[in-house]
């Protein structure tokens, strides 16, 4: 028979041992992460003889350089506008969008719902070739606008259903007895509707803020310019004297550049997850 | 799917807008992509059509086929490191008491890095000049003869594009999986417990079956996702060496933008679109079969 003693030794081995296994695969997914930072405030001789070790002198040189540089800024105000003009035109076309396949009587609507939502399984790289040609017969390439059309154009699906799915939860009783008291749809849709719908606004907000932010593959197509580039594009730049790439310099940019999403993140982690796995699993 | 306003001015003043846009911006460069595909153009001067010569080129060009394989292992390795490790982690979390949400978080933050950087930090990891992590790693435990510059060789390169991919997003599989265990009947464990079930036994025959819904769910959005891989393959290593880390979707953004085959680059296009549609209704069929059983 057992002791109370080893139980409870026993007890106490499982818990450490698990307690390990949790810690390392913790530390495998934000080791990277933490290194970029640990890296960023390395002087350039510590980053190439022990790159790996905490750093033994923390200088900010990496980041004052590239703040002095200036690009970054530059860079972070063109994913500012991109961003920025992307949430407020999603948040308006799919808000209304599902208001409309939501609260109105219409045979179309189920049918509209499945065309709209079937977006969400169409690779983006489907867009590029025919909006590059768009955009160099209109000479728009290198726009804020040539960034927005499509990041907005690829949101509309799953926001538009995020928005249906809240406005099903609002009782159309609600709906009746104010268009009785003479409501139009339209004072509906402002004073009832978009109140309600606080927290998937915020949802829509914080996840696509962050995508937004890091995409690549649109920036990297219809960006060429140097002036027009974005933070992620412009993470390749920083190449030093022999044309290698900068280390030093490209952590601390990436640092930098990373700040603003994970602002995001940390502030309202619930709404990112419950957009982004809504994203993963409704599809 | 219908509500109770009848207004059919207000209804196109809510839909109009952001369906047109939504026309523009999604369904018109689709149509344009199959009409391109039938195209040569190489970027100056007027189209030529050429009728299916671009999708008959397609079937006999090997750097396609290799692509095509490749993206095969690339699906394996990232759905399995995704599925696997994410499905693990949440098993493990779901027996933790305190700090969950900690934990969560703290593990989610890959996610949201953008793809550039996640691609910085894996190319200064692999990298032999100096020292990468790896093959620190591998240095430190004796085995200093298997470390290599995993970007340069062809026999390690496609691996070491496929798994930062699989690491981004191991966190947001494990959220899913976790929602998806937490929110279970407890009492129906309990009940297997009572009839002396183990734990391991009431996590193979009970909780990963009722969750099997949202493992398929979530299997659909992970090999699309893969299917149309393209960030960390194209900044890692741009197909190369040679086409020994080529995916469908870096090939295809290639041959458009650096070989001005816009047409050709449009068939591969149409292809991915073709493929991960086709893809994503087989997985329907199989899923539903077994159900009906």
């Amino acid at each position: 028979m057992m002791t109370n003693d080893g139980y409870a030794a026993r007890k106490m081995v499982k818990k450490v041992i698990f307690a390990i296994v949790i810690l390392f695969f913790l530390l495998i997914q934000i080791y990277p992460v933490l290194w970029v930072f640990m890296a960023s405030i390395k002087p350039t001789v510590e980053l190439s003889s022990t790159p790996f070790s905490l750093p033994a002198n923390p200088t900010f040189e990496n980041y004052i350089s590239v703040i002095r540089e200036g690009n970054i800024w530059r860079y972070m105000w063109n994913s500012i506008k991109v961003t920025g003009g992307s949430l407020i035109l999603i948040m308006i076309f799919s808000s209304t969008l599902g208001f409309a396949l939501s609260k109105f009587r219409c045979r179309l609507n189920s049918k509209l719902y499945s065309f709209l939502t079937f977006g969400i399984m169409i690779p983006v790289q489907i867009t590029l070739i025919p909006l590059f040609i768009f955009y160099s017969r209109m000479g728009i390439l290198n726009t804020t606008f040539s960034l927005i059309l499509p990041q907005v154009g690829f949101a509309i699906p799953l926001s538009t259903m995020m928005f249906v799915n809240f406005f099903t939860f609002v009782p159309d009783e609600l709906i009746e007895a104010a268009t009785i008291d003479g409501c139009t749809p339209y004072s509906i849709f402002t004073k009832i509707m978009l109140p309600l719908a606080k927290n998937t606004f915020v949802t829509i907000a914080s996840m696509y803020s962050i995508l937004i932010w890091n995409d690549f593959i649109f920036a990297n197509t219809f960006i060429s310019r140097n002036s027009a580039k974005t933070v992620a594009m412009g993470l390749k730049d920083y190449v030093g004297a022999f044309g290698n790439v900068d280390w030093g310099l490209t952590f601390a940019a990436i640092a930098i550049s990373i700040l603003p999403p994970m602002i995001v993140y940390f502030a309202l982690n619930k709404q990112v997850t419950a957009g982004m796995t809504i994203g993963a699993t409704k599809g | 799917m219908s509500g109770v306003i009848r207004n059919r001015k207000a209804y196109l003043v809510f839909l109009l807008p952001g369906l047109l846009f939504y026309l523009f911006a999604v369904f018109y460069p689709i149509i344009d992509s199959v009409r391109i595909s039938f195209m040569k153009w190489g970027g100056i001067g007027p189209m030529k059509f050429i009728g299916l010569a671009n999708y008959t080129k397609l079937f006999t060009d090997h750097v396609f086929y290799k692509s095509f394989f490749n993206n095969l292992v690339y699906l394996v390795i990232v759905v399995g490191m995704q599925l696997l490790i994410g499905l693990l982690f949440a098993v493990l979390l779901t027996y933790m008491k305190k700090h969950v949400s900690l934990v969560k978080t703290l593990y989610y933050v890959p996610c949201i890095i953008t793809t550039v950087a996640v691609g910085q930090m894996f190319r200064s990891m692999y990298a032999t000049e100096p020292m990468g992590l790896f093959n620190i790693i591998l240095d430190s435990v004796g085995l200093e003869s298997l470390a290599r510059s995993w970007l340069a060789d062809i026999n390690t390169v496609l691996a070491a594009v496929s798994i930062p991919e699989g690491w981004r997003f191991t966190g947001m599989y494990m959220v899913i999986y976790y929602a998806a265990l937490i929110s279970l009947d407890p009492q129906v464990s309990e009940a297997a417990e009572i009839d002396g079930a183990n734990a391991w036994q009431t996590l193979w025959k009970i909780k990963l079956p009722m969750i099997r819904p949202v493992i398929i769910l979530s299997l659909t959005m992970c090999i699309t996702g893969a299917l149309r891989g393209f960030d960390v393959p194209f900044l890692l290593t741009n197909g190369g060496p040679g086409n020994e880390s080529e995916l469908l979707s870096t090939y295809m953004y290639k041959q458009a933008f650096s070989s001005n085959q816009f047409g050709y680059g449009s068939a591969i296009a149409v292809f991915i679109i073709v493929e991960s549609i086709l893809a994503v209704f087989i997985l329907r069929m199989i899923t539903r079969n077994r159900e009906a059983i």
